[in-house]
């Protein structure tokens, strides 16, 4: 027990000293031109400064692979090469989606370009603008070109921090399908749209006279996404590389107001890379009111108590601790379709746990007790458990009932009845019987 | 009186019948060896295992008796049948067969002889063939005499026929139920001759063993009600048929009643109210002749006609208004088939997809009972000559199983017991006249008995002075064998010489020879196979064993994660739960039509419908058997039509049956299919890669000798997880979700690097004009 309790601080003051922060691994790829790789040492140095493990690597690179052994040799990518055409044989649009199935996040950064990034990003549901039409706005009146648009953070958000300056952006921006895992980060600004560098306002007068048909516009563009996929891994699209640059970090959006950049980029790579917002089902047991082992089979119309203990990854210390703070959750029992969905609210006093009892329903079947929360932003928490109902069993029912006393009436007296006539038969004088009741009397 | 040929004279009627019954056990024992011997060819020519598909599930079940007692077998859930349904077993099955192998069981290992369960159910069938034959030997007795028994008991120990149902591995109901209903019906008539309430108890108890055993127990449940009914309105009845009925009836329903699954049926379907209403009626019969016994004849006429009346009116109008209330269930569709055969395929067409349900083919009369076939009017001819009680139940019996056997394949078997019996008594009839060494005294006295003027007394009196001249030995062994009134009714009518007797006699036994041989071959070659591996032949003549189910079955049972859920057409369900252990969708049960259409929806839709249905039952895999490399024309593309018509009755919308057929109304998978049929999952199940094993060349299915189109079916929902060694059975892996939350077709798309069509955005403003 005591080498247990070294060991676990041990690995706390191990964590502490290298400010790991993810739930998922430290190691990271950044697959980043050579020649740009300078441009962002802000934001990775604030990586490097959290304990992660950077690996550079050009685009065209052939080590280090991105999976060894069929094993993903890292726990994160960047991939800030927006504007590179070919990749290593080992970095493709399927081989990213392979990763991404095995657990790996992404960060992509878009360009206006052509890219096979761009084309993966059709997979994800993002509708990205005809290639070489950058965002453009015109407001706020500013010195900068249109296409530098500085963009505040929408008021309430789970990702970015609260009270986040304005963010400088640059790049594409792009619209969102109807995909539900989808989790929109930043939205482009209602006064921009999608245009040729050149084109400028024409663009505006020919949409208007479509009645805006076609017009990559306004708020409903976004320009950082993020992408929460089934199996846990996360991906986030950022319209521009250029967010996360030195460049935009160290602008000001006004005089004396630092840009919100570096903030955003940590704040990003934070949810990309499975620190916040990070939720796991640690247990879920079942058992009968009144009971504490876990049944096989319940049998219908029982008690049923279902518990679950859910926790949320701790950035700062970087542990899993107890998390209560759900309130929406439900529990469903299901056989083919829910016969039960019922709240599975918090535990007060008993952090973590959710708790709920119910009554199975009168039908036998094979159920499951499905949790099934997905929340934008959240990970997904899913958690399925089979379990048999069964009808009582031969001796499980009510032994006697008031309602059968007509049959019991009737057995009773039936028996007394011949017990009565084979005494009268026995005793009563011997002669010849009717031939019929004889018979039946044997 | 002259002898055809010379008799021994020195014997005792004692010894006569002593060597005569000696002889008599013998030959049941031998018949009992041959019944038990003929049935053993699955066993020698592949191996001791269960067969077929039903027996699977008996098998499974026993095992779990077998292995956690009755009490847990009652109350067995079985939540990896119709999943997730799953089965209350204790409930919806006749548990005597396993109940007969368990008490088999526990027995033997009392004893400590460590018999393997699987054993004892491979080898239930024929141990009970045996006792069939010895129930049939008591039954014909109580017709005829105990020649004919012998006879009948040689029959049906090797009839085809019966054989079908009971070779070894066949460990299904029927096994044990024909020994049940031959002897239940040889108590009935026991009981009926002797009029003794022990018999009648005694056919009670078989009764509910029946019950317990076979569904086909209400067979029996109108049988002895129509002999009943057919006796009182022949005006026969007796107290003895009285008693007999009373007890059966009373003990019999009431036992049966304790049989789960058949619960309160008795007393409130309409397959069971023959046997309540003939009970009624009995005790209106006695009553009315205690009646008469009491009261003049006059008042008598009068009152029975009120009476007759008033009952009946009441008794007509107390039914309908039950049935028409519903405490009676109507009769079932089951029942109604065997009226109209066209009725199941219009409205059950689950009930008409199973092939021993069809009409019977004319040539399996004679596959199955070879010459007992044209015997068996000749014995209920015989019947009439006499017509005692047990007669007329004979020919009832003959009348109802024969229409029965005629609507239905599998009825086939009900009637081979009374084929036997027949034949057997109009066999030992004709060898009685031909063995029987008496010949006539005169010419001229055997025309003028022919005569119609012939006076029958000098006749009887010639005849009984004949009688005793012929010297105590003859009659005794005639007695001994026959033991029918033959002193009251000597001949008159015998033949004449050795060369008759001889040249029918031989002709007899020639009919007999050539019936073994028959039986023989038919076992051997149409019966013992036991379908879940198939035999063929070499070139050089050699077997070959085709074990592509087991193959896969154990792939399944090694390669998937135990709650994988295996979905399949119905007729697969008990072998895959019996040998890959694997939850099943549906399987032969078939009590939940829904599911199963669901299953047959699923199979014939297209992959995109498909696919929600199969991810909402957490299947993980499919199975389908494919014969079209092999030639094995059991295979599911030949079933495809039957889960087409099934689905079509759960959902008339969305599939319809002429879709799978080209526009000149022919079931083809070529070139020329139907789209529906193309994009149908079976289809592309079945086809899926079928065309490159054939190298380019042209693809060929042997079972339907057509062309399959050189460009195969492609799945994006399923992925190939294992074809057996000759594509008998397929297994396809059902994918899950995609990552991206795409469809699958699309991400299938992209995996294979193809790309994708620009989207626009969707424009959420209505445009201004």
């Amino acid at each position: 027990m005591l080498s247990f309790y070294t060991f676990i601080l041990f690995f706390l003051s191990l964590s502490g000293l290298l400010h790991a922060k993810s739930s998922d691994g430290d190691s990271v790829l950044v697959v980043v031109e050579e020649a740009h790789k300078k441009d962002f040492t802000i934001f990775f140095d604030g990586l490097k400064e959290q304990g992660y493990d950077l690996t550079f690597r050009a685009p065209k690179d052939e080590k280090p692979v991105v999976v060894e052994h069929d094993v993903p040799a890292f726990s994160h990518i960047i991939l800030f090469a927006s504007e590179s055409k070919n990749f290593a044989k080992d970095i493709t649009p399927q081989s990213l989606v392979e990763l991404l199935s095995g657990g790996t996040n992404l960060l992509i950064a878009l360009s206006q370009k052509q890219t096979p990034l761009a084309s993966l990003a059709s997979e994800f549901s993002l509708i990205l603008p005809p290639p070489g039409t950058p965002l453009v706005s015109f407001f706020p009146e500013r010195e900068d070109p249109p296409s530098v648009i500085p963009i505040a953070a929408p008021a309430s958000s789970l990702i970015l921090s609260p009270g986040i300056a304005p963010v400088w952006f640059s790049g594409v921006a792009h619209a969102l399908g109807n995909n539900p895992l989808l989790v929109p980060i930043l939205n482009a600004p209602p006064e921009s749209f999608a245009a040729d560098s050149e084109g400028g306002a024409d663009v505006l007068v020919d949409a208007t006279e479509k009645g805006g048909e076609g017009l990559w516009a306004g708020s409903q563009l976004s320009v950082a996404t993020g992408f929460q996929a089934v199996g846990g891994g996360r991906v986030t699209w950022v319209g521009g590389v250029d967010m996360f640059s030195d460049k935009f970090a160290k602008k000001e959006i006004s005089k004396g107001v630092k840009s919100g950049n570096v903030e955003f980029g940590r704040d990003v790579a934070a949810w990309t890379f499975q620190e916040s917002l990070v939720l796991r089902i640690d247990s879920t047991t079942h058992h009968l009111v009144n009971s504490t082992t876990p049944l096989e089979q319940y049998t219908t119309n029982d008690n049923i108590v279902y518990t679950a203990e859910i926790s949320r990854f701790n950035p700062q210390t970087s542990t899993w601790q107890p998390y209560s703070g759900i309130t929406d959750m439900q529990l469903e029992f299901t056989m083919l379709d829910p016969h039960i969905r019922t709240a599975l609210p918090a535990v007060p006093g008993s952090p973590g746990k959710y708790s709920v009892t119910f009554r199975a329903p009168d039908r036998h079947g094979v159920f499951k007790f499905v949790i099934n929360h997905k929340r934008k932003g959240w990970t997904h928490l899913h958690s399925s458990t089979t379990v048999a109902v069964v009808p009582p069993r031969h001796d499980g029912y009510p032994r006697f009932l008031s309602a059968a006393w007509p049959y019991y009436a009737g057995a009773i007296s039936t028996s007394v009845g011949f017990f009565l006539f084979s005494a009268a038969w026995l005793a009563g004088e011997s002669r010849e019987s009717k031939k019929g009741k004889g018979g039946k009397a044997q | 009186m002259p002898t055809a040929f010379p008799l021994p004279s020195d014997l005792s009627p004692a010894t006569v019948s002593n060597t005569a019954s000696l002889l008599r056990i013998v030959a049941l024992s031998l018949i009992s060896g041959a019944a038990i011997a003929s049935r053993l060819f699955a066993v020698i020519n592949f191996e001791s295992i269960i067969h077929e598909f039903d027996p699977w599930f008996n098998y499974r079940a026993t095992r779990v008796l077998a292995a956690k007692g009755f009490y847990e077998f009652w109350n067995w859930f079985d939540p990896t049948a119709w999943y997730p349904l799953g089965r209350v077993v204790g409930g919806t099955v006749y548990p005597g067969l396993m109940a007969t192998s368990g008490v088999i069981y526990s027995f033997l290992h009392a004893l400590n002889l460590p018999v393997d369960i699987r054993n004892i159910c491979v080898m239930l069938a024929p141990g009970f063939s045996a006792l069939t034959a010895w129930a049939t030997y008591m039954f014909t007795k109580e017709m005829k005499d105990e020649s004919a028994g012998l006879l009948a008991a040689a029959f049906i120990g090797i009839v085809p026929g019966y054989i079908s149902r009971s070779v070894a591995g066949s460990y299904d109901n029927e096994a044990i139920a024909i020994f049940l209903l031959m002897f239940t019906f040889y108590c009935w008539i026991k009981a009926l001759k002797l009029g003794s309430a022990l018999f009648g108890t005694l056919a009670a108890v078989f009764y509910f063993y029946m019950v317990a055993a076979w569904g086909g127990y209400v067979f029996i449940t109108n049988m002895i009600p129509l002999h009943g009914l057919v006796l009182i309105l022949m005006g026969r009845y007796t107290s003895r048929l009285y008693v007999a009925y009373s007890s059966w009836y009373v003990i019999g329903t009431l036992s049966s009643m304790q049989v789960p699954f058949v619960g309160f049926q008795p007393v409130s379907t309409s397959e069971h109210m023959a046997a309540l209403g003939v009970f009624g009626l009995l005790q209106i019969v006695a009553f009315t002749q205690l009646v008469r016994s009491h009261v003049s004849s006059k008042q008598f006429q009068d009152l029975l006609f009120v009476f007759a009346v008033t009952t009946g009116i009441l008794g007509g109008v107390a039914f309908v208004g039950l049935t028409y209330t519903g405490s009676i269930a109507p009769w079932t569709g089951r029942f109604y088939s065997l009226w109209d055969t066209g009725y199941a395929k219009k409205h059950i067409p689950i009930i008409a997809s199973v092939s021993e349900h069809q009409p019977t083919a004319w040539p399996s009369f004679f596959m199955d009972l070879q010459f007992l076939i044209f015997l068996f009017p000749a014995g209920v001819i015989l019947c009439f000559h006499q017509l005692r009680d047990e007669h007329v139940f004979v020919i009832i019996y003959a009348v109802m199983a024969s229409y029965f056997a005629g609507v239905m394949v599998r009825l086939m078997l009900t009637l081979t017991p009374v084929v036997c019996v027949a034949s057997a008594v109009a066999f030992s009839s004709l060898l009685d006249t031909y063995v029987d060494a008496a010949e006539p005294e005169h010419a001229e006295e055997s025309s003028e008995a022919a005569a119609p003027s012939a006076s029958k007394k000098a006749k009887k009196a010639a005849a009984q002075a004949a009688a005793p001249d012929t010297g105590s030995t003859l009659t005794d062994i005639a007695a001994a064998a026959t033991p029918t009134k033959k002193g009251e009714k000597p001949k008159t009518k015998a033949i004449y010489g050795l060369d008759t007797r001889l040249a029918i006699i031989m002709n007899a036994f020639g009919m007999l020879a050539f019936f073994v041989f028959h039986c023989t071959w038919a076992t051997s070659n149409a019966y013992s196979s036991p379908s879940v591996v198939l035999a063929s032949t070499n070139a050089d003549g050699s077997q070959h064993i085709i074990d592509d189910f087991r193959e896969a079955y154990y792939w399944l049972r090694q390669n998937t994660p135990e709650t994988a859920v295996v979905m399949s057409w119905w007729d697969y369900g008990y072998q895959i739960a019996g040998m890959a252990d694997r939850p099943t969708l549906v399987d032969n049960n078939t009590w939940n039509n829904t599911h199963i259409a669901t299953v047959g929806k699923a199979m014939s839709s297209s992959e995109e419908v498909a696919y929600p249905i199969l991810r909402k039952h957490d299947v993980d895999y499919v199975l389908v058997i494919f014969g079209g490399l092999l030639g094995y024309s059991g295979d599911d593309i030949n079933k495809f039509l039957w889960m087409v018509r099934i689905a079509q009755g759960v959902w008339p919308e969305e599939i319809q049956e002429p879709n799978y057929f080209t526009p000149q109304g022919e079931y083809r998978v070529d070139d020329m299919a139907s789209p529906a049929m193309k994009n149908s999952l079976m289809y592309k199940m079945s086809y899926y890669r079928f065309s490159e094993l054939f190298g380019g060349g042209a693809a060929t299915d042997r079972v339907r000798n057509q062309q399959v189109p050189k460009v195969g079916p492609t799945l994006d929902y399923l992925d190939e997880a294992y074809t057996t060694e000759n594509w008998i059975v397929r297994i396809y892996e059902v994918r899950k979700e995609d990552l991206l939350g795409r469809d699958l077709k699309s991400a299938n798309a992209f995996a294979l690097g193809k790309k994708r069509k620009r989207s626009k955005p969707v424009s959420r403003r209505r445009a201004i004009v």
